[in-house]
């Protein structure tokens, strides 16, 4: 026992300070609450400091980078001895996370939160530990928040050395350009990665685990995204096992194939996340957690300890920070006394591949095996002034709808700003709009937003910039 | 062979005693047939048979409890067609999110799940989720069946009526804690030894006693006036009526004579009638008066509805009260007549209990009035005491909506018309 192990009584005590656990906390002191919150790190979390910032910092570097080099001539511009410093790029990179985090603190401090550095565990059901850099701390707290987020999942026999084996996150933080690198896995990480790392010029290998880049996005949109990839040299491989490390080579194989394949060293797996709550001391607290890891809870992230919540990755969902941030907000209302709970009825996902590819809802496949007999409209992005006059055509609108009702069920694009354009069709599903919904508005001329517009009409049998082979109808 | 398990009826609760049969082994029976009332904690629910076929075992008998999944019965469906196709259709819908079961994440990529979603916009799937309504049950106005923030409002104020389930606006108030896996867990982790204490489950009835009491005590700022009235009148008049009544086979407790004149007085001081729609911040007033009865039963307070009791004799209000009673002792209340009251009346007195005390609002009401048995008390009069009759009343009233003023005049109305009953002649029809 601590001399002078005092308890300090809080309302609400949050452990981590990632997207979910700094929202969550800005949420309760909204709501009249005293917060604490706790985390070793800076506030921002992976997301901010390791993981969604810094990635998104790099492709836009990279793209500018290799649109300068080699995407300008056909526009009649002429770029000479275009070139990058990677020591100069990381540091802007480094720059923009600083400056976010410093935004973070400062919201934090506005809202009279309290930021503890250190790390906290569980000592029963109200009461919790916290180690950090003044000592031993003790809290009695009436809510607490569990938003400890999650790691990487390491490959079964090859673990993460920081050298040849890296975390994504590693791969973000790299001292030295590698000539040339693996990434394994099909999620948006390992497709940003490979699109990072071959438009700077790495040699980059993408062993995929099954056959798809992406799992339950439509096949026609990730031929799309498979053809840019290719053309900024990536090598993808299907079907591939990783086996393990000789030297500076992974040794893999293919498919049904017993032959031992080769690809450079490093080898990034980006293979999900697995929730981070090993040292909490759960049982303490009489939280539960899943078989799979994750931890057991309500839809208003209430786990079976009433006064403990949960949000974000530490959850064991699908780890994204759009899902976290909701959650905590749903959390800290429900800590809160009101009555709320994290129901979104879609989830949209993007991957700044070249070309940008984004889906939310159903995509015309797991409509179908949801149940309904849907229609299906697609429009090609050669179709779109904005498109052209961005110097692009790779690209396609993809709306899926019920065949009854007409109610859009999920929209999938593919072509430049689709992660912003996803918005409206997120909105639309949300709202229950119909096709004649999303063909009645109006939409700024020229303008890349037109393809849902377009895609819409071509469902509907109607769309003007394309010649319907059939008067569209239940096209599967 | 049809598997017939009890099903979720929604707000995590997860046993319930199968009431009564209504269908026995042989009986042919018909889709959505009721085949048994079972008495979950919001009331009584009527479950119908998912199939049309032949009854021909029953598993769970009557007065036992069953869990959720448990099998209750077993139905030969006609010609053997139907069962996959029907899973376990109760008058219920469960919530699609039961209270303290799953992680949740949403599903992988969008659109949840198999079942056809209930089209509605965000923010009337959170209202919906806030007043306690399964959304997929609201029927929409809008374009389609769009269901709009009203349609949900609409919904809680005017459950359907032959829906023998929750949702009501009383249930839906009652919900509001629900989100919670309550008390659950707390009451079941470790403590005391056994030798020294023992503990059982917050369930059924109680649980949901518990429920009502803590949102009304949490949500609703009381305050209580406390007053005497003097009863001698009251006496006097039952007495006088008494002798009629029997002959027309009622008997004439206080219980009617004091809601004829709660009437007249809540007539009169509308406030007292109406409920605040903290949604809006609007307040209603209602021009119907549906008066709760705090009724005791084996297993803990019921509230009966009696309902528009302005409309009714005096005979006809003793009737009604006494049917309530008897069907609240027996738990045989339905929904109509557990939900809508606009004002409770709790006769402490018929509770064997001398005095009252501080009664608690009966949300989405205002106020409740507490009467005590009339007894003979000590009352000062002139300079003497004297025993006199007396009934001792108190009024709990909602502070944000009533002030001390109000429910003083409510009060010294009321007391008035106890004291003399023959007043309500006066301007009568």
């Amino acid at each position: 026992m601590v001399v002078g192990d005092v308890a300090t009584a809080v309302d609400v005590l949050i452990l981590g300070a990632g997207p979910a656990g700094y929202v969550a906390a800005i949420r309760a002191a909204q709501l009249g609450r005293r917060v604490t919150i706790v985390d070793p790190g800076p506030p921002g979390g992976t997301c901010l400091h390791r993981g969604c910032i810094p990635l998104k910092a790099l492709v836009t570097a990279s793209e500018r980078y290799h649109e300068a080099r080699t995407g300008l001539e056909s526009f009649g511009i002429k770029a000479e001895g275009v070139s990058y410093n990677w020591s100069q790029v990381s540091a802007w990179k480094q720059g923009v996370v600083t400056r976010l985090s410093d935004g973070v603190a400062k919201l934090l401090s506005g809202n009279k939160v309290d930021v503890v550095h250190g790390t906290g565990w569980f000592i029963n059901d109200h009461e919790a530990r916290v180690e950090g850099e003044h000592g031993s701390l003790r809290f009695t707290f009436d809510r607490c928040l569990i938003a400890t987020g999650a790691e990487a999942n390491p490959l079964p026999d090859i673990h993460f050395d920081g050298k040849r084996v890296l975390t994504p996150e590693d791969a973000l933080a790299l001292q030295e350009f590698p000539k040339a690198l693996t990434i394994f896995g099909n999620d948006y990480i390992a497709l940003e990665l490979a699109t990072i790392f071959a438009r700077l010029g790495a040699g980059v290998t993408l062993l995929l685990p099954g056959d798809t880049l992406f799992d339950g996005v439509d096949p026609a949109a990730l031929r799309l995204v498979q053809a840019g990839l290719k053309a900024l040299g990536v090598q993808i491989v299907q079907h591939a096992r990783p086996l393990g490390i000789a030297g500076e080579i992974l040794r893999y194989s293919t498919g049904e194939s017993a032959n031992e394949q080769q690809a450079p060293l490093p080898c990034i797996p980006s293979l999900g996340a697995r929730p981070r709550l090993a040292n909490l001391h759960l049982d303490a607290a009489g939280v539960k957690r899943l078989p799979d890891g994750g931890l057991v809870a309500n839809t208003s992230g209430c786990t079976s300890n009433e006064r403990i919540y949960a949000a974000g990755d530490c959850l064991g969902a699908p780890a994204l920070a759009s899902i976290a941030i909701k959650q905590a907000k749903v959390a800290a209302e429900a800590m809160s006394g009101a009555r709320v709970q994290y129901a979104p009825q879609a989830l949209p996902l993007v991957v700044h591949t070249p070309p940008e590819l984004a889906t939310v809802g159903l995509s015309p496949q797991a409509a179908e095996a949801a149940g309904y007999k849907t229609v299906v409209g697609r429009f090609p992005l050669a179709a779109n002034g904005r498109a052209l006059t961005l110097g692009t055509n790779a690209g396609q609108a993809l709306i899926v709808s019920d065949a009854e009702s007409e109610v859009v069920l999920g929209v999938t694009l593919v072509g430049p700003r689709a992660g912003d354009l996803i918005g409206q069709a997120t909105l639309a599903i949300e709202m229950g709009a119909t096709l004649t919904d999303l063909s009645e508005i109006l939409y700024a001329h020229p303008g890349l937003s037109e393809v849902v517009l377009e895609g819409a009409e071509s469902a509907l049998g109607k769309a003007i910039h394309i010649l319907a082979a059939t008067p569209a109808k239940a096209s599967r | 062979m049809l598997e017939f398990k009890l099903p979720d009826v929604g707000e995590g609760i997860h046993e319930a005693e199968v009431l009564r049969w209504l269908v026995k082994p042989g009986d042919q029976i018909k889709l959505d047939q009721p085949m048994v009332e079972i008495q979950a904690d919001k009331g009584l629910v009527e479950i119908p048979s998912p199939v049309a076929g032949t009854v021909k075992e029953i598993r769970v008998p009557q007065n036992k409890m069953a869990r959720v999944g448990d099998v209750l019965i077993l139905l030969d469906p006609q010609g053997g067609s139907q069962k996959s196709s029907q899973p376990a259709k109760a008058a219920v819908a469960a919530q699609p999110a039961s209270a303290a079961s799953s992680v949740p994440a949403p599903s992988t990529n969008g659109a949840q799940a198999t079942q056809r979603r209930a089209q509605a916009a965000p923010a009337a799937r959170k209202l919906a989720f806030e007043l306690g309504v399964n959304i997929d049950q609201v029927t929409g106005s809008g374009p389609g069946g769009r269901i709009t923030m009203e349609d949900v409002r609409t919904f809680v104020a005017k459950p359907p009526v032959q829906t023998t389930q929750a949702a009501g606006a009383e249930s839906a108030q009652a919900d509001l804690l629900a989100a919670r896996p309550l008390g659950a867990t707390l009451v079941a982790s470790q403590g005391e030894s056994t030798t020294t204490e023992s503990r059982e489950p917050l369930a059924g009835l109680r649980r949901r006693i518990a429920e009502r009491m803590e949102l009304a005590w949490r949500t609703i700022p009381h305050a209580t006036a406390f007053d005497e009235a003097d009863g001698a009148a009251l006496m006097a008049l039952r007495h006088e009526l008494q002798p009629n009544a029997e002959k027309q086979g009622v008997h004439l407790t206080y219980l009617p004579l004091l809601i004829k004149l709660l009437v007249r007085v809540l007539k009169e001081f509308p406030i007292f009638n109406a409920s605040l729609d903290e949604e809006r911040r609007e307040i209603v007033y209602k021009r119907y008066y549906h008066i709760g009865l705090a009724t005791n039963t084996p297993d803990g307070l019921i509230v009966s509805v009696l309902r528009d009791a302005d409309k009714r004799t005096l005979l006809d209000l003793a009737r009604e009260a006494a049917r309530l009673t008897e069907a609240g002792r027996q738990r045989r209340l339905t929904l109509p007549e557990l939900t809508g009251s606009t004002f409770t009346l709790n006769n402490v007195g018929a509770f064997g209990g001398g005095g009252t005390g501080v009664p608690i609002i009966n949300p989405p009401e205002v106020a409740i009035l507490a009467v005590g048995a009339i007894k003979e008390r000590p009352v000062a009069r002139q300079g003497t005491i004297i025993a006199r009759p007396t009934l001792p009343l108190s009024l709990s009233f909602d502070h944000r909506l009533i002030d001390g003023s109000g429910s003083s005049a409510f009060m010294r109305r009321f007391k008035e018309l106890v004291e003399q009953p023959s007043l309500l002649l006066l301007d009568s029809l």
